[in-house]
């Protein structure tokens, strides 16, 4: 398929990488997983096949040769030669059509699984863009008009018009206290959950910076530098949390005060830049219970998927 | 797994002791990380809880001597041409001649205590105390891959060319991470490091 247009910030990504932290290289991938592995399973691909990873503005791109795909996630722009088409749903797209998709503002990223996945070089065993390194994905850079990204053999017939997402989760993102529960002052705990705040648009996929009442430490400290964590929620000198995403750094010496528990990470990941973002506590036990049952969750839904688009 | 709040030479070597020992108990399935004074865990949720990797990893900690030698612990010689732009001002701030700070920095044989902020830079942190300075008041926009930099106790090859603060005395033609290599890094956490100035 060939890039017209790639407003935003368009990168190839798949589930990343697993076992380089130690080198330094993150887990990187899709900021928001669940979405990406879910339209894999629509476009009749393999889990883990690379797609792409829409922010900030619309791509316009065209298909050289008969393929499905799916959009998921933020989906808000979807059109097939100008023409509307569903998101979360398995569309036919014929050699020469165009698409156009885009991020809604009620979300982050936009997903675009194609039948074949993308198929530019492995680096590590992940085909991901890990733009602050410039490496993997295609060239190691954010897509740009006139890319010509290569698609990988399509395996089986694909029933169009398939669908399939989660259920839209309410309620609080979740977060568990850390090991350094002891720096803090007892009250930080209650401003964290006390009133919402704010994704700064200064977040990218390293971390999310949130603007709001400053969470407040027992003294000014860092601490040498150790290995951190997607959803780690970082709080500098100034009390303005920042949350690790996908592609942030492996280590850092800030105070973490907790963590985004696993079940919510690709939902704190859509939050929009300027939106609002409520957290609650729960317990380690509670976050992992929760955690393992989305697990599983997600996993029955994409055997049904998978299924259903045979 | 926390052993100390500061850095030591003692505690980062109890670091790579039980670093080594966790490796052998678990397997590659829990990615443990190692920092100055920590080890993290990193591991699905649906293949462990908390209490269920703790237990684990108790009897571990109380005998890592069990796992062997600890992890890492070549020796790595890194070719530095010492031409970096700013040797000359560090020459200047610390109040040594230009070969005095070439000597000081490829004196010390540095140990590999972590990894990270890009894929392949390694914390060497016994820079010699008569040549620690301030990062530079203005960061670069971007280093180029192979500086050789120095700032507060630490040196450091930059991997990749990327934004930097630190004062930059000289380059390599050693490839720091190179993915087509395994392991991809050229420095593990142990390692010892010397600076070989070329000529």
């Amino acid at each position: 398929m060939r890039l017209l247009r790639a407003g935003g910030l368009a990168t190839v990504q798949d589930l990343g990488w697993i076992g380089y932290r130690s080198i330094g290289l993150p887990p990187g991938g899709a900021a928001d997983r669940a979405s990406l592995r879910i339209g894999n399973a629509l476009a009749g691909n393999a889990d883990g096949l690379a797609g792409l990873e829409i922010a900030l503005g619309e791509v316009e791109f065209e298909f050289e040769h008969d393929r499905v795909f799916a959009a998921t996630g933020a989906v808000g722009t979807l059109h097939l030669d100008g023409t509307e088409v569903p998101g979360w749903t398995t569309v036919a797209a014929r050699a020469g059509q165009r698409c156009r998709l885009a991020p809604d503002r009620h979300g982050r990223f936009a997903y675009l699984a194609v039948g074949g996945g993308i198929d530019v070089p492995a680096m590590l065993g992940s085909r991901a863009t890990y733009l602050p390194g410039s490496l993997g994905g295609y060239q190691g850079r954010r897509l740009a008009a006139g890319d010509r990204l290569p698609l990988g053999a399509i395996v089986a017939a694909i029933r169009v018009g398939t669908t399939g997402r989660m259920p839209a989760a309410t309620g609080p993102v979740r977060i568990a206290a850390g090991p350094q529960e002891r720096f803090f002052v007892a009250r930080a705990f209650e401003t964290m959950v006390a009133a919402p705040y704010r994704l700064s648009p200064m977040s990218d996929r390293m971390g999310s910076r949130l603007t709001g009442a400053p969470v407040q430490a027992e003294r000014k400290a860092t601490l040498p530098s150790e290995s951190t964590a997607v959803g780690a929620i970082q709080v500098p000198d100034d009390g303005q949390p920042i949350v690790i995403l996908a592609d942030g750094p492996t280590v850092g010496g800030y105070l973490k005060i907790g963590v985004v528990i696993t079940a919510d990470l690709n939902r704190f990941a859509q939050v929009p830049l300027g939106g609002e973002v409520v957290f609650a506590w729960v317990a380690l036990a509670e976050a992992q219970r929760v955690s393992r049952q989305a697990a599983e969750n997600l996993a029955r839904l994409l055997s049904e998927i998978r299924t259903a688009v045979r | 797994m926390t052993w100390s709040d500061t850095i030591s030479p003692d505690v980062e070597a109890l670091v790579r002791q039980a670093l080594s020992a966790l490796r052998v108990k678990l397997g590659p399935d829990v990615e443990l990380v190692p920092g100055y004074t920590t080890i993290t865990a990193h591991y699905r949720t649906t293949d462990w809880t908390y209490p269920s990797l703790r237990d684990a990893l108790t009897p571990v900690l109380s005998h890592p001597g069990g796992g062997g030698a600890p992890a890492g612990g070549r020796l790595i010689e890194i070719p530095v041409r010492y031409d970096g732009p700013d040797l000359e001002a560090v020459a200047v701030q610390t109040g040594l001649s230009v070969g005095e700070v070439v000597t000081r920095h490829t004196a010390t044989e540095y140990r590999v205590a972590l990894l990270g902020f890009v894929p392949g830079w390694a914390y060497l942190s016994q820079l010699d105390p008569a040549l620690v300075l301030p990062r530079r008041t203005t960061p670069r926009p971007r280093v180029p891959a192979g500086s050789v930099a120095i700032a507060g106790a630490q040196t450091g090859v930059y991997p990749a060319e990327t934004p930097g603060g630190w004062h930059l005395i000289g380059r390599t033609t050693a490839l720091m991470f190179d993915p087509t290599r395994t392991p991809p890094a050229l420095l593990a956490v142990g390692d010892r490091v010397r600076f070989v100035a070329e000529a």
